[in-house]
């Protein structure tokens, strides 16, 4: 892609993920959210963050891997029992790393 | 006259409980680094100035987005669909935003506007778990955005300007820096019983969604249908 082509794609996704990201804070806080709505919004974080693990790990890059022997879903589940056991976020993020590097090692 | 034995505890001032949020955004940043780092080299390796590099994630701040905006570009595809297909990976944070929005209803539309542009999956979920215990306030989810959006560029300048010297950046495991932190935000988020199992059951949609529909649809759509049951069966 020419450099000009590559300008074009920086501004273009820049005001794509504004657009996509301001209007529905912006609008729904000023609004008067019936209960259901809230009870329907306070259950996205949960689901959401299931969904990513879910697609990071099982399908990392676009590509299922045999779970058994993958790292990313042992390393994960280490991570886990890490952020569970001490409550550091910044912890069980190295600590996954770490554990991720030595299980690719292992399970080649 | 009827007296009081409690005093409420003063509010702290603007800049404490923006520097408050610093430090709770300071394990994004330090994930951000190596991943930004990630998105540089790649961005070298394609094409991209250092300038443009460090552009595109001081503007988009926009992970995975990013990241998939290279491989298109690697594989030829033109500006609009790369554009496009960005948006489409990111529409899960018009979810975010909504799921937000009660939280900062008060806040000036210029703050919001800054809260929006900041958000992401990882200040989205240090900011939720942040007002769940009740301390989250506009200046405190600024301090969150500023230091994660800080380390993402910072990240992306290194990767950009030491592309040869970091070569492979796989080797240092930056790969499975985003699944790590996706994994602790999630276990953080299943503060309940109720909670555990919505999200065992958006994982579960996910798989289900991931076989059946192209991506990325699979990341919005699963939390709306998990969210949408979950409602209906705690009504």
């Amino acid at each position: 892609m020419s450099a000009g082509g590559i300008w074009l794609v920086i501004a273009g996704m820049a005001l794509a993920n504004f657009a996509i990201r301001f209007p529905s804070l912006a609008v729904l806080s000023r609004a008067e959210l019936p209960g259901w709505l809230r009870r329907w919004l306070s259950y996205i974080p949960v689901s959401a963050m299931a969904t990513l693990v879910v697609g990071g790990v099982l399908r990392p890059d676009g590509r299922w891997l045999p779970p058994l022997t993958s790292p990313y879903v042992w390393a994960s589940l280490g991570t886990g029992l890490v952020y569970w056991r001490f409550r550091s976020f910044l912890g069980a993020t190295l600590a996954g790393v770490i554990l991720f590097l030595a299980l690719s090692a292992a399970l080649g | 006259m009827p007296t009081t034995d409690t005093q409420q505890a003063p509010c702290p001032p603007p800049r404490a409980r923006f520097a408050r949020g610093l430090k709770l955004g300071l394990p994004i940043f330090l994930g951000y680094v190596p991943v930004g780092a990630a998105f540089g080299v790649v961005a070298r390796s394609l094409g991209f100035n250092p300038l443009q590099a460090v552009a595109c994630s001081a503007t988009a701040l926009a992970g995975a987005g990013q990241l998939i905006a290279l491989q298109l570009i690697g594989s030829g595809a033109t500006v609009l669909a790369v554009v496009v297909t960005t948006a489409i990976v990111n529409l899960r944070y018009v979810l975010f935003g909504a799921a937000m929005s009660p939280h900062v209803a008060g806040t000036p539309l210029p703050a919001q506007a800054f809260l929006a542009f900041t958000l992401t999956d990882e200040t989205f979920a240090v900011n939720i778990d942040d007002h769940r215990q009740g301390s989250a306030d506009a200046r405190s989810m600024a301090g969150v955005g500023t230091i994660a959006w800080s380390g993402w560029v910072l990240g992306t300048a290194v990767g950009a300007l030491a592309a040869g010297a970091i070569g492979d950046p796989t080797r240092f495991g930056v790969q499975f820096a985003m699944p790590a932190m996706f994994t602790a935000l999630l276990v953080a988020q299943a503060e309940d019983r109720r909670h555990v199992i919505v999200g065992v059951a958006a994982a579960v949609t996910a798989i289900a969604l991931m076989l059946a529909l192209p991506d990325p649809w699979y990341l919005i759509v699963a939390p709306m249908i998990t969210a949408t049951a979950a409602t209906a069966v705690s009504r």
